[in-house]
C-alpha cells in the first residue's frame, strides 16, 4: 500500500463545492471520460460520477501526486488508468482487462494504438526493472 | 483549477506522473529536435577537421600478421534482407514499429506462390491471404485474372498487378502490363489491385477509412507479406511501407474479416485475425506459398 513519508496512506482528493471524493491511490482503478463528467472507478467494483473533465482530473492526479503519479496513465481522450492493474493487453481483439485477479474486473476498448503504446511503455519497465 | 491545457489524441497515451508530462508524440519531437542538433554539431566537427588536417599523400603501410581479414562492407544503400536464412518451408513472422504503424511482416521460406479460386485447402500451404477483391453485387473478380494460363477476368479497376510467371512474383505499377499476356502464354498468373508502393514512392488511394492493412511487398529480391496489426489509413500503411524500405507494393484484400492464415517453423497454422473468416464470396481469390 503506497504511503507517504509520514507513513499515512496517500489520497487523490476530488473536491468541488459541496462535496470531496478521496480515494486512496492504491484503490483507484482507472477513470473513465463521460463528456464533461468523469466515472471513477474504485477497487471495490463501485463507481463514482465527478463534475470534472478527464483533462482536470489529469492535472489533479499529477498537482497531487508529483511523480508518484506515474502508476497513473493517460490513454487518449477516454481513460485514466492505475497500471497496477492492467490484467490483459489483447492488441488484436482491442481489448484492454483491469484487474485485481480477485474482486475487480473490467474490460475498455481504446484505441489499437494506444494498446501498442501502452505494451511497448510496460515491456520496457520490466526490462528497466531487470536492470 | 487549471484549464484543460493537455490535448490529447485517441491515439496517444502519457504517464501522469512524469516529470516533464510530455505526450509520447512531444517526447519524440523533442527526441528528433535533440538528434538533428546532436547530428550538426558532428558534422561541423568534422567538417572542422577535413578543412584542417593536411592533404599530404597518404603512406600505404605494410601488411602484418596481424592485419584484419578484410570484411564485406554494406555500401550505402544496401538493403539488408528481413528475418533469417531458412532451410525448411514455412512462414516466419517478423514484427516491427514503424512510425507508430505495428507492421507483421509473413516471410515465406522455400515455397512457390500461386493464385487460387476459392478458398485453398490441401496440404503443404504455408501462407495465403485474399488477392483480388470480389464486386459485392455479382460477386465478380475485379480487374484482370489469370489463373494458371487461363483469363477469368478482363479490366483495369485498379492500376496495381502481380505477374507469378515461372514461380516469379512481380508487383508493379501500370494501366497496361504485357506481364497479363506471359501469364496467359506461360500458365502463370496474374491480379489487379491498388498500387501503395510504386519504386519506393507512395502511391496516395482514395480510401481514408482505417482497418487492418495488408500487402504484397517486394523488397531487396524479397516478397513477403505485411499486415498492420493496428488499424490504419491507406497512406499511413503505405507510408510505414516505403519507410521499411519497400520497393513495389499492392494491396490485398483488407479488413479484419479477410481470410488468410500462415504456417509457421513450429508448424502451427494461425489467421492473421481472430474474426478473419474464408469462403464469404464463391469467387474469392487468393494468393498462396506452398
Amino acid at each position: 500500500m503506497p504511503q507517504n513519508l509520514t507513513g499515512r496512506v496517500r489520497h487523490i482528493v476530488i473536491s468541488k463545492g459541496t462535496e470531496m471524493l478521496r480515494i486512496p491511490t492504491h484503490a483507484l482503478v482507472f477513470i473513465e471520460a463521460d463528456g464533461n463528467y468523469s466515472n471513477v472507478y474504485t477497487l471495490d467494483g463501485k463507481s463514482q460520477m465527478v463534475s470534472f473533465q478527464l483533462g482536470q482530473l489529469e492535472d489533479r492526479i499529477g498537482d497531487q501526486l508529483g511523480e508518484d503519479g506515474s502508476r497513473f496513465i493517460r490513454l487518449g481522450r477516454g481513460y485514466i488508468i492505475n497500471m497496477d492493474y492492467v490484467h490483459l493487453i489483447d492488441i488484436s481483439r482491442k481489448r484492454l482487462v483491469l484487474s485485481d485477479c480477485m474482486n475487480f474486473y473490467r474490460e475498455l476498448e481504446p484505441s489499437r494504438e494506444v494498446l501498442v503504446k501502452l505494451k511497448a511503455y510496460l515491456d520496457a519497465r520490466i526490462e528497466d526493472e531487470r536492470q | 483549477m487549471k484549464d484543460n491545457k493537455k490535448e490529447i489524441r485517441d491515439d496517444e497515451f502519457r504517464v501522469i506522473g512524469k516529470a516533464d508530462g510530455r505526450t509520447d508524440g512531444e517526447a519524440r519531437r523533442r527526441n528528433r529536435l535533440i538528434g538533428a542538433v546532436s547530428l550538426a554539431l558532428v558534422l561541423l566537427i568534422g567538417l572542422f577537421f577535413m578543412l584542417r588536417w593536411p592533404k599530404g599523400p597518404a603512406e600505404e603501410p605494410e601488411g602484418g600478421v596481424f592485419d584484419p581479414a578484410p570484411v564485406p562492407v554494406q555500401a550505402p544503400g544496401d538493403t539488408l534482407p528481413l528475418g533469417h536464412p531458412a532451410e525448411g518451408t514455412f512462414t516466419e513472422r517478423v514484427d516491427t514499429v514503424i512510425n507508430d504503424v505495428h507492421l507483421a511482416l509473413f516471410i515465406p521460406h522455400n515455397a512457390v506462390p500461386e493464385l487460387t479460386l476459392g478458398v485453398p485447402s490441401g496440404e503443404g500451404i504455408i501462407l495465403t491471404a485474399q488477392a483480388a477483391d470480389v464486386k459485392a453485387e455479382d460477386h465478380k473478380i475485379l480487374g484482370a485474372f489469370v489463373l494458371k494460363g487461363k483469363p477469368l477476368a478482363w479490366g483495369l479497376s485498379k492500376k496495381g498487378y502481380c505477374a507469378i510467371i515461372d514461380g516469379k512474383i512481380t508487383v508493379g505499377t501500370s494501366e497496361n502490363s504485357p506481364l497479363f499476356e506471359e501469364a496467359t502464354e506461360k500458365e502463370g498468373y496474374f491480379f489487379r489491385q491498388y498500387p501503395l508502393v510504386d519504386k519506393g514512392v507512395l502511391v496516395e488511394n482514395e480510401h481514408k477509412n482505417k482497418t487492418m492493412r495488408k500487402g504484397l511487398c517486394c523488397r531487396a529480391g524479397q516478397v513477403f507479406v505485411a499486415v498492420s496489426m493496428t488499424d490504419e489509413s491507406f497512406h499511413d500503411f503505405s507510408q510505414a511501407l516505403v519507410d521499411l524500405g519497400v520497393e513495389d507494393a499492392v494491396y490485398l484484400v483488407g479488413g479484419h474479416r479477410s481470410g488468410g492464415w500462415w504456417t509457421g517453423e513450429d508448424g502451427a497454422t494461425r489467421t492473421f485475425d481472430p474474426e478473419a473468416r474464408s469462403g464469404t464470396y464463391a469467387n474469392e481469390t487468393y494468393i498462396i506459398w506452398k
